[in-house]
C-alpha cells in the first residue's frame, strides 16, 4: 500500500503540494544560480508581469477562448453531423471514412500556411483551423459509440416495434456516450493546441501571438506569464468537459 | 393464441428449423426444451417476429408478429436482463411501455415490483442488484407492458439452481395472478417439467431443429418446491430426457 492510500488527505492536497514544490524550487534554482531574467525569470518576476498589466492578459485569453469556444461550437457540430451521417449511411461510410483518416494523420499545422492564402489572417480562419482540429475525434468518437448498442437491447426494442427515432434517443445514443465524451475531452485540448497555432500564423491576437512576440523580444517572463494564464484555462474547459460528461453520463436520454 | 405451422428458419446456408409446428392455447404455459444449438431459441425469436421465416406461418392471435410487436401484445424475457444500467429499476419496468408509445403507469409499476419481492428497491440501479433481481425487474418489465403472450428465452440460465428454483415458482404465481400466455424455453429438464402445462422437446444439435416429442404435464397446480421431490415429477422428468436423448 503506497503512502497516499494509507494517509487520509484529500484528493486535491497532493496535488497543490507537488505544484508548491516545483514552484520553489523553480525560484530557489534562480535565485541559486543567479540566472539572469532572460534565461529563466523567477515566479515573482512573471507574477509581478501579471499584477503589472492584467488587461494585457485577461483580453489576450477573452480572444483565445472565444477561438477555442467557437472553433470548438463549430468543430464538434460538424464532427457530430458527419458522425451520424457516416453512421446512418454504411455506403458513405465507406467512401468518406479513408480521407477521414488522412485527414487525421495529416499535420494539420502544415495547411495553416494554405488556409493563410486562401482566407487571410483572422479570426474566421482562426475558428476554421480550430473546427478543424477539433472535429476529427468527435466524428471517430460518436461513430464508434453508436455501434457500441448491444444486440440484446436493441431486440428488446424491436419486440415492441419502438422504431428508429425511439431507439436511438433511448438506447444507442446513451451508449454512445462515453465514447462521445472521449473524443470530446480529446476535442478540448486538441482546441486549445489548435487556437495558440491559430494565433502564431493566421492571426496576430490572443496569447499565443502574445508568446510569439515576446519570444521575438526575448521576454521569458511575458511568455511565462501568457503561459500561467493559458494552462488553467485549458484546464478550465477540460473539466468542463468531464462534469457534462458526469452529468449526463446515467442520466440517458429519452 | 400462439399458432406456428410448418415452420423453417435458415440462416444463409444453416438450417435453424425445419417443418416446426406448435399450437399454444390462450392462457397456457408451454415449454420448450432441448440442448444448446438445437434452434429452440430461434423458435422463439421468429414467433416474437425478431426473425423471419423462410417458410411456414407464424401467428400470434391470428396476426402476424409484426402486428403483434406494434400493439404490445408480446413480452419478451432475455437470458441477458437487458436492463438499462442507467436507469432505476422502476425506470426499466415503465421503460418497454413508453417505448411502445403507451402511458408508463409508474403507480402500476410500484406495485408490480412490491409484489415481486423488490420493495424498496424501486430506485436501486441494476449494478446494485443481484442476479435473481435483475431478472425479476426485466419480468416485471415484460408483465407490465401488458402484453397477453410471455416469450422467455432461459431467462434463469444464468442463476445459480436456489435462484432458479426460486424464480419458477415465482414465474408461476406471476402466470397464474396476470393469466399469461406463456412460451418458456430452456435446456434445463427439470425446469421445463416443473413450470409447463405441456413441454415440447426440441433436437437437432447436428441437423435442422424439430419437435421429437411433446408431453402434457399432468402435475397438480399450484406448483411449489415441494414438487421437486416428488415421486410423479420424477415420472415426468424422466421420460421427458429419455425422448431427448432419443432424438439424438
Amino acid at each position: 500500500m503506497s503512502v497516499a492510500q494509507r494517509v487520509p488527505v484529500p484528493g486535491v492536497v497532493l496535488p497543490v503540494s507537488g505544484l508548491f514544490v516545483a514552484v520553489a524550487g523553480w525560484w530557489t534554482l534562480t535565485v541559486a544560480l543567479a540566472l539572469p531574467p532572460f534565461l529563466l525569470p523567477s515566479p515573482a518576476a512573471v507574477a509581478a508581469r501579471l499584477a503589472g498589466n492584467p488587461d494585457l492578459y485577461l483580453t489576450n485569453a477573452r480572444t483565445t477562448l472565444q477561438k477555442i469556444v467557437v472553433g470548438g461550437a463549430v468543430g464538434v457540430t460538424v464532427g457530430f453531423t458527419l458522425a451520424l451521417v457516416v453512421w446512418a449511411v454504411p455506403l458513405l461510410e465507406r467512401a468518406i471514412y479513408p480521407y477521414l483518416v488522412a485527414a487525421r494523420v495529416l499535420p494539420k499545422i502544415a495547411v495553416a500556411p494554405i488556409f493563410l492564402i486562401y482566407f487571410g489572417v483572422g479570426f474566421e480562419t482562426a475558428v476554421f483551423f480550430v473546427a478543424l482540429i477539433v472535429f476529427f475525434p468527435v466524428v471517430v468518437g460518436t461513430a464508434a459509440g453508436l455501434d457500441r448498442a448491444p444486440d440484446t437491447h436493441l431486440d428488446l426494442l424491436r419486440s415492441v416495434d419502438a422504431g428508429p427515432v425511439r431507439t436511438f434517443l433511448a438506447v444507442r445514443l446513451p451508449h454512445a456516450l462515453p465514447d462521445v465524451f472521449a473524443g470530446l475531452k480529446q476535442s478540448v485540448t486538441l482546441a486549445v493546441v489548435g487556437a495558440v497555432v491559430a494565433e502564431w500564423i493566421l492571426s496576430n491576437d490572443g496569447l499565443g501571438s502574445l508568446i510569439l512576440v515576446a519570444s521575438e523580444n526575448v521576454q521569458v517572463d511575458v511568455m511565462l506569464a501568457a503561459l500561467a494564464v493559458l494552462l488553467p484555462l485549458g484546464l478550465l474547459l477540460y473539466g468542463g468537459v468531464a462534469l457534462c460528461y458526469r452529468a449526463v453520463a446515467w442520466q440517458g436520454v429519452g | 393464441m400462439i399458432d406456428v405451422e410448418d415452420l423453417s428458419v435458415s440462416y444463409g446456408d444453416l438450417q435453424a428449423l425445419d417443418g416446426v409446428s406448435v399450437d399454444v392455447a390462450d392462457g397456457e404455459f408451454v415449454t420448450v426444451v432441448g440442448p444448446s444449438g438445437c434452434g429452440k431459441t430461434t423458435l422463439l425469436r421468429t414467433i416474437g417476429g425478431l426473425e423471419s421465416p423462410t417458410a411456414g406461418r407464424v401467428r400470434v392471435d391470428g396476426d402476424p408478429p409484426e402486428a403483434a410487436q406494434a400493439d404490445a401484445r408480446l413480452g419478451f424475457v432475455f437470458q441477458d436482463h437487458t436492463l438499462l444500467p442507467w436507469k432505476t429499476a422502476l425506470e426499466n419496468v415503465t421503460f418497454l411501455r413508453r417505448m411502445a408509445g403507451k402511458d408508463p403507469d409508474a403507480a402500476g409499476a410500484r406495485d408490480l415490483l412490491a409484489t415481486t419481492g423488490l420493495d424498496g428497491f424501486e430506485d436501486a440501479r441494476p449494478a446494485e442488484l443481484s442476479g435473481g433481481m435483475k431478472q425479476r425487474v426485466a419480468i416485471a418489465r415484460a408483465i407490465h407492458l401488458g402484453a397477453d403472450v410471455l416469450l422467455m428465452d432461459e431467462p434463469f440460465g444464468e442463476l445459480d439452481e436456489i435462484t432458479r428454483d426460486e424464480m419458477g415458482v415465482e414465474i408461476l404465481r406471476l402466470w397464474r395472478e396476470n393469466r399469461k400466455t406463456v412460451l418458456f424455453v430452456t435446456h434445463s429438464v427439470p425446469e421445463a417439467v416443473f413450470l409447463g402445462d405441456r413441454c415440447l422437446v426440441v433436437a437437432g444439435d447436428d441437423a435442422p431443429g424439430r419437435i421429437v416429442g411433446e408431453y402434457d404435464i399432468d402435475l397438480p397446480r399450484p406448483r411449489d418446491e415441494s414438487v421437486f421431490g416428488s415421486e410423479a415429477f420424477g415420472r415426468q422428468v424422466s421420460r421427458v430426457r429419455g425422448a431427448l436423448h432419443d432424438g439424438r
